[in-house]
């Protein structure tokens, strides 16, 4: 009896090279599950960016193109027009940081789900930039202690962040926005049968579909994997809810 | 197919490209080139083609960088300060190898400028704005027979050698009408089955990227560029003489400066000096050894732009110290008309060539 | 031969539809022809003008300093380009819409009121046919035949008013025929 085995769609030599306690790998291999169980690689064409999220292609065993930093959802645009126009429909996800799709790329991004352009997009928020070092991002939270707000942020100095999810959800061409979070095993599984919907959202032709996946950066955060998952359960999602934001498959 | 037709040479780009199979295009409004856009909206969307009308010119070229990977013929157009903003994607498609056309009909600058004519692009697209070692194929049109040719020839090189190409025309250029022929695409497809991605089935998943953390590897990658870019330096250098052979004076003028300029060499003539016209199709890359040969023969060479000298330092690099160079620049606004060119080319040759 | 043209007006007057039309015919008579619209920022009701070269070789000079030929169809285009009419060269002004005076001796005007005339013949639209037919009546050479194609190429989307055109073409043809010694000099 097997009990675990690699998925199909994770590239049979490698190993992740992420820092200890992150989440990324976690990510990634629940995705490559998930094409798995859709039957999904032979069909795919992901889309990586710039950040620690840019290493996507050294795991995932499908066609992947990387995107110049925050252009993710334009590059996936691009790809997945291009192959309709011969007349093929293809599987097109993004996978980004929450640098990458709600700071330098949040035009791109915005639009794409208001063009409700039907690919996919999975950010991975972690609330700083985890490659740079653990400056402020977008979605660094209130009172948070980062190279670029060593004092902690506060709102008359350094103004508010950007709850993605919530926002996407807004977009009239956006069709599934959620966000989850891998903290523990419960929340892997739930996190996995999202994301799941989201994918399944594009192959019936929906629009854009979103997933927000809180994420932990032990390095950066300066804490241990245990307290940095402890951290996104007791603190991040009173700021950041794991919710369903918007749905509309079924209509 | 023969027949003429009066085309303005936006629309004379944009009919070309549809001829030779574009099935991608991406675009945000910019005068002067919005009616190429305009025209292949209705055109792409009737033949169910891909045509986004992009939130941003960011946008635009990364959707043909996207939609260059999939290996259909792909095409964005701009202008001026909003080509600068696509200079990021130009160097990233430059590295990932993928083809895109990038047609910049040009308007002056710096910064928004206006939309009188000028030729203030010639560095952004021959040296680029984009960081790294990088080139992109530049070629440039000097009528709208030559915007439909050389529209073709863009996507055949980008395809032949992976590898972006500008088009880059003139904005007088591109709003102007003139009678040309449409004529069928002259060039073949290039097989791209080996690059392609279009999902890894029967074949291991490929993927397309520039982040190279190992050195060696991004030394090799940079190094098998530079000897693609030597083959296109080798291989494809076009040019346009009129009258050099015998010249002791030769006038070089790219995109339509070129035409005013052969006026000028006709008048000169007249007046029995020895004056030719040299007129680089290919801007990268520059004809630079067939402007060696003609400078041991001739002695003097004035260049000519709508802009404050941008050709002058390929032309410099091309003649050397073999003869003597001048230079007769505007930058913005009328082009230069034929008068003020020859009492220009006059003073210079009172002034500098006083043995001719 | 060589010769140049500008036609002037506002937006709205038909302005770059003559300037077509003219190229058109040049082209269908196997001339070298460029064709230039200008117009500004504003869309509608700004000053509008195009050039027009013609030559029986290839045309090196795309823009000109001055033109053999001018049509300026309001008071604005009238007085920026009557400085831009060759010496010996013709301007042909619409008398509805701007003074009838003379400031230059070196060139021929010929006032017509086109609009009022355009007015006459039920359509206000078509003043610019009627001045492309003066301009025509004066260059002599340009065959009917291809007046008629270039007309029903530019027209294609708008065939019921190909005909109203080609008669105010027509009337304007044969206009100075009739008013010559009036409107002349």
């Amino acid at each position: 009896m097997q009990v675990y085995s690699i998925p199909k769609s994770i590239k049979k030599d490698s190993k992740f090279t992420f820092c200890k306690g992150c989440d990324h790998g976690v990510a990634i291999k629940i995705i490559a599950e998930i094409i798995d169980e859709l039957n999904l690689k032979e069909n795919t064409i992901a889309i990586s960016s710039s950040g620690c999220s840019v290493l996507l292609y050294n795991f995932l065993d499908v066609d992947c193109l990387e995107a110049p930093h925050g252009r993710a959802c334009a590059v996936a645009t691009g790809v997945k027009r291009a192959h309709r126009a011969k007349g093929q429909d293809k599987f097109v996800f993004t996978y980004q940081g929450d640098g990458d799709f709600a700071s330098i790329g949040l035009g791109e991004s915005m639009h794409s789900a208001l063009r409700g352009e039907n690919i996919t997009a999975i950010c991975i928020n972690n609330t700083n930039y985890g490659m740079t070092g653990g400056q402020m991002g977008p979605t660094s939270t209130m009172g948070q202690l980062t190279t670029t707000s060593p004092l902690g942020r506060n709102k008359e100095y350094h103004g508010f962040p950007i709850k993605t999810a919530e926002q996407i959800a807004l977009c009239e061409g956006t069709q599934f926005s959620a966000r989850v979070a891998l903290y523990d095993v419960k929340n892997i599984l739930k996190a996995k049968k999202i994301i799941k919907k989201a994918f399944e959202c594009q192959l019936k032709g929906g629009g854009f579909s979103f997933v927000e996946i809180l994420s932990s950066c032990p390095t950066n955060w300066k804490l241990s994997p245990q307290d940095s998952h402890k951290k996104i359960e007791e603190e991040l999602t009173k700021i950041y809810p794991l919710e369903i934001f918007k749905d509309t498959t079924n209509d | 197919m023969d027949e003429k037709v009066l085309l303005k040479g936006n629309i004379a780009i944009a009919k070309a490209a549809l001829n030779c199979g574009c099935s991608c295009y991406f675009g945000y409004p910019i005068t002067p080139q919005t009616d190429i856009g305009e025209y292949l909206s209705l055109e792409m969307q009737k033949k169910n083609l891909a045509y986004v009308c992009a939130e941003s010119e960011i946008g635009a070229i990364n959707m043909a960088l996207g939609a260059a990977s999939s290996g259909e013929k792909v095409m964005t157009s701009s202008s001026s300060c909003a080509v600068a903003l696509m200079q990021e994607a130009l160097s990233y498609a430059s590295s990932d190898e993928l083809p895109i056309v990038l047609v910049n009909v040009m308007r002056a600058g710096p910064g928004q400028g206006y939309i009188y004519p000028s030729q203030g692009d010639y560095n952004q697209a021959t040296i680029g704005g984009g960081n790294g070692d990088y080139k992109t194929i530049v070629l440039s049109p000097s009528s709208v027979q030559e915007c439909i040719d050389l529209t073709y020839k863009s996507f055949y090189l980008a395809q032949k050698y992976k590898n972006p190409t500008i088009l880059l025309v003139d904005g007088l250029l591109g709003q102007m009408a003139e009678p040309a022929i449409i004529t069928k695409n002259p060039y073949p497809d290039i097989d791209n089955s080996s690059w392609i991605l279009d999902g890894a089935k029967n074949r291991p998943s490929r993927n397309i990227h520039s982040l190279e953390p190992d050195q060696n590897k991004l030394n090799q990658h940079i190094l098998k560029l530079y000897q693609k870019y030597q083959q296109i330096e080798k291989n494809e250098p076009v040019w346009e003489e009129y009258l050099c052979e015998d010249a002791d004076i030769i006038l070089t003028a790219f995109g339509t400066m070129a035409r005013s300029i052969k006026a000028v060499c006709n008048h000169f003539r007249k007046t029995r000096i020895k004056m030719g016209v040299f007129r680089p199709v290919t801007l990268y890359p520059f004809p630079y050894k067939r402007l060696r040969e003609l400078s041991v023969k001739a002695r003097y060479f004035i260049d000519i732009e709508m802009n404050m000298g941008q050709m002058l330092k390929d032309i410099r690099l091309g003649v050397l110290s073999n003869a003597q160079i001048s230079f007769i620049g505007k930058p913005v606004g009328d082009w230069l008309r034929k008068e003020e060119i020859i009492s220009a080319v006059n003073n210079i040759i009172k002034e500098q060539y006083a043995s001719i | 031969m060589i010769k140049n043209f500008i036609i002037s007006g506002s937006g709205g007057q038909g302005i770059l539809s003559i300037g077509t039309i003219l190229t058109n015919i040049f082209m269908l008579g196997n001339k070298f022809v460029t064709y230039c619209p200008c117009y500004g920022a504003e869309m509608r009701g700004g000053a509008v003008h195009c050039e027009v070269n013609m030559s029986d070789d290839e045309l090196y000079t795309l823009q000109n300093e001055k033109a053999d030929f001018v049509i300026a169809l309001n008071q604005t285009s009238f007085d920026k380009f009557i400085s831009k009419v060759k010496e010996g060269g013709t301007i042909i002004v619409n008398s509805s819409m701007a003074k009838i005076e003379k400031t230059r001796n070196d060139i021929k005007y010929i006032f017509a009121p086109f609009t009022q005339e355009a007015i006459k013949l039920g359509n206000i639209k078509i003043a610019n046919s009627i001045a492309l037919g003066v301009l025509s009546k004066i260059l002599g050479n340009l065959t009917m035949e291809n007046v008629k194609k270039a007309y029903e190429k530019i027209l294609k989307d708008k065939k019921e008013l190909i005909q109203k055109n080609i008669d105010a073409y027509l009337f304007g043809y044969n206009y100075i025929q009739e008013k010559e010694q009036i409107q002349c000099q």
